[in-house]
């Protein structure tokens, strides 16, 4: 499952990242690794994008790069 | 003296520049926002028979560099000079921080690391054993709050201390890639950088460091062992992306040491509960347009208050003087060109600084990062993203920053569209004009809004423009839109007032020392030539007796000298092309001065309409009956969108190298502004 899949509240475990450089390095030093923990705290009306919790940083991403993070929905 | 050459590195919004200001009294520019450092700045102060020379670098998250500004900071730590790395770290966000200080530790240069914002990590119960992380890696470590200033002077003892003992970091990977580092460090003869350093970023794929080691003689024994180790490492991780391994290894290794070194704080929940509201999913894009309208309802009547204080304060400087000076022309120069002119500008400091508090509010709050948030779904309908919202809100501030925000932004055609329509939004040295014309043509109840509208309307204009830009100029994806949210913080009051200081500093510095010398060239060209008029109207006023008639013959004169003065040649050159505008010579002569800058269309104004009457506040009358309302739209629309100052073009061609954009940039905005004028006066006069 995608993170873009995720709804408000929850969260789920990074199991890949599917992004291709640069973009993955930079994901990759906000914290995005595989093992981690995310939670989607909001997103935008249409979904386009999303405020994510990683390890107690907030991080604002699109769409398009929230599609590009593999997770494993924790319930 | 001995000097200390520090490289301070950190991640975005850790605190550098508040750490800078706070050991050494240096006044850089602080935000709640990653991006706020764009430059390399220098700052120098002195302790314990040393010098200490601070480098504040961009903050950046790796040393894989993503944006132009993270790139000037690798480029410095690998070809700058400097004795000591500093490295801020803060306390909040340990894991994601660390996992960058073990890159900059690779570099094998004596380094010190800062455990900054200490205050909120301790107020949650947090807790950082220095001590114990010295002794794990070899780095000394301090906790300080830039913010409170609490072990700063610890700090760079430990930094002099680290200095002399040329105390080095001992950071050591798994077993594998340890041994792998060794057999490549191995084949590495001469190199400017330390061997092992080397090793790990040719193993992690480093493009910048294969480039400058491909070169070397020694690479071609280098590369067969290069591969097979990089070979040995993917099987091991089972795993094909090296930099992910690496990445994976340095975040163990942040885990396994802050296990040990740091009691964990309890979350913080605050800024999870304010953003609850302030960025809803359906509230939150009203809540900011409403924070945008209150503050420029704000900037304008709230600014608008201390106006006639102003103007009589310069009534009464313009008497005194009066008095003392003998009667001539330098009395004449001085009363009705240089003083109303610096009156005109400095009445709307108190709409500047409102305008600027407002910025700087939401710059140390955080919340500036969220309004890029709110707008990013908006700002990608026109091509751009939302990143590119915060040197668009500087742009309201000022251009010249703003154009320098631009480099947060990776992709250069993102870069250079948001640079192409930062001028739209209007600065605030466009304010003092807007509000001269909207207090003179505009009721009062909705002068506020019209304030509003003519802000918010250059910004939906400049997004526009921005799609067009896109679709015809610059085909092509926006950049991905990754932006970290920090923590509300509340401002500190004082740094705030301090701000307003300085800024108020610089303006009265600007409004006294450049607006005069403008205002009193702009009075000399309007003043002259006068000779044959003075002696023709010289013998009139002696034959006339009565008073009231000399008066007028007096002000005749007055307006015969100005309609033949230099000034107005020029301006009677252009007014042809300004006449569909209903704009005179006038009006254009005060735009054309507004490319020096943009307060100088004021004073202009204020000279050429300002007559003898130095009272700032009866130029809003004079305007009021001079000027036909649509000759005030056509002026507003002009400077909503035209050229700004040459500070900000030289800004732009010193960030752009390519001249075809330097050329389209100069000239596009004017074309741009004379047509929108054009078409709002013509709209004008079909509907009255
Ligand atoms: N509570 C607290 N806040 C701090 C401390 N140091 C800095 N801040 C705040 O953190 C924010 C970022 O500070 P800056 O100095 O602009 O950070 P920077 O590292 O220079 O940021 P960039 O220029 O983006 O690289 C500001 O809002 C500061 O007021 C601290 O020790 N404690």
């Amino acid at each position: 499952m995608r993170l873009n899949k995720l709804n408000i509240g929850e969260s789920g475990i990074i199991t890949k990242i599917h992004a291709k450089e640069p973009l993955k390095s930079k994901l990759l030093s906000m914290g995005f690794a595989r093992g981690e923990r995310v939670k989607v705290l909001k997103h935008t009306l249409a979904k386009n994008t999303f405020d994510i919790d990683i390890n107690g940083v907030n991080v604002a991403l699109r769409d398009e790069e929230a599609r590009e993070i593999e997770v494993m929905k924790e319930s | 003296m001995v000097e200390i050459k520090i490289a301070l590195v950190g991640q975005p919004n850790v605190g550098k520049s508040h750490l800078i200001n706070s050991i050494s009294g240096a006044t850089l520019h602080v935000g709640n926002f990653s991006g706020v450092t764009v430059e390399k700045k220098e700052v120098e102060f002195e302790r314990d028979g040393y010098r200490l020379k601070l480098i504040d670098l961009p903050g950046t998250y790796s040393l894989h560099p993503y944006t132009p500004e993270e790139r000037v900071t690798k480029e410095f730590l690998l070809n700058g000079e400097y004795d000591l790395i500093l490295n801020v770290v803060d306390s909040n966000q340990l894991q994601k921080n660390l996992t960058f200080s073990w890159q900059i530790a690779d570099l094998n240069k004596p380094m010190v690391i800062a455990f900054n914002m200490y205050d909120e990590y301790s107020k949650r119960g947090g807790e950082i054993d220095t001590e114990k992380f010295f002794k794990l890696t070899n780095i000394r470590a301090q906790n300080v709050s830039a913010k409170e200033n609490f072990g700063l002077e610890e700090l760079f003892k430990k930094v002099i201390k680290t200095y002399q003992e040329q105390n080095k970091p001992r950071i050591y990977y798994s077993e594998i890639i340890e041994e792998e580092i060794e057999n490549v460090r191995e084949k590495i003869k001469d190199c400017r950088f330390d061997k092992r350093f080397v090793a790990i970023r040719l193993l992690e794929d480093d493009e910048d460091i294969y480039k400058i080691v491909h070169e070397k003689p020694w690479f071609v024994e280098l590369l067969p062992q290069l591969n097979e180790s990089k070979q040995i490492i993917k099987n091991e991780y089972d795993e094909d992306d090296l930099k992910e391994i690496f990445f994976e290894e340095r975040l163990a290794l942040s885990k396994g040491i802050i296990s040990q070194v740091a009691k964990i704080a309890k979350r913080e929940t605050l800024s999870e509960k304010i953003d609850k509201i302030l960025i809803h999913p359906v509230l939150g894009l009203p809540i900011f347009l409403f924070v945008m309208w209150l503050l420029f309802q704000a900037t304008f009547n709230l600014g608008a208050a201390p106006m006639d204080y102003i103007a009589s304060v310069f009534d009464s400087i313009s008497n005194f003087v009066g008095k003392f000076l003998p009667d001539g022309i330098l009395k004449d120069a001085i009363i009705n060109g240089v003083i109303p002119a610096i009156g005109a500008v400095v009445m709307f400091l108190p709409n500047i600084l409102i305008l600027f508090l407002g910025i700087n509010l939401m710059e140390q709050t955080g919340y500036m990062a969220r309004a890029a948030y709110v707008m990013d779904g908006i700002l990608k309908r026109f091509g751009l993203q939302g990143r590119a919202f915060i040197p668009l809100v500087s742009g309201f501030g000022c251009s010249v920053p703003a154009y320098m925000a631009a480099r947060t932004l990776k992709n250069p055609k993102d870069r250079l569209i948001t640079m192409l329509i930062i001028g739209f939004m209007s600065c605030g040295a466009r304010l003092p004009i807007y509000v001269l014309l909207v207090s003179a043509f505009f009721a009062p109840e909705v002068q506020g809004n019209v304030m509003f509208a003519i802000y918010i309307g250059g910004a939906l204009v400049g997004l526009i423009v921005a799609k067009i830009l896109r679709i015809v100029l610059f085909k092509g994806e926006p950049e991905p839109f990754v932006m970290e949210l920090p923590k509300y913080r509340f401002p500190k009051i004082k740094a705030l007032l301090f701000d307003l200081w300085i800024k108020t500093k610089t303006y009265l510095k600007k409004a006294g020392v450049f607006i005069a010398l403008a205002s009193l060239a702009v009075w000399f060209l309007s003043s002259f030539p006068r000779e044959n008029i003075v002696k023709e109207y010289s013998l009139k006023i002696a034959h006339v007796k009565s008073e009231v008639k000399k008066e007028e013959l007096k002000e005749e004169m007055r307006k015969k000298i100005l309609e033949n003065s230099y000034i107005a040649r020029i301006g009677k050159i252009m007014e042809p092309i300004t006449k569909p505008l209903d704009l005179s010579w006038r009006e254009d002569v005060a735009l054309l001065s507004g490319l020096a800058a943009k307060e100088t269309v004021v004073s202009t104004m204020a000279v050429l309409y300002g007559g003898n009457s130095s009272n700032s506040k009866k130029l809003i009358e004079i305007i009021r009956n001079s000027l036909p309302f649509t000759a005030a739209v056509a002026m507003i629309i002009v400077v909503m969108f035209y050229s700004p100052c040459v500070a900000a073009m030289s800004t732009f061609y010193a960030e752009v190298p390519q001249w075809v954009w330097r050329i389209f940039y100069t000239i596009y905005p004017n074309v741009f502004a004379y047509f929108a004028a054009l078409l709002a006066v013509s709209l004008i006069k079909l509907f009255s």
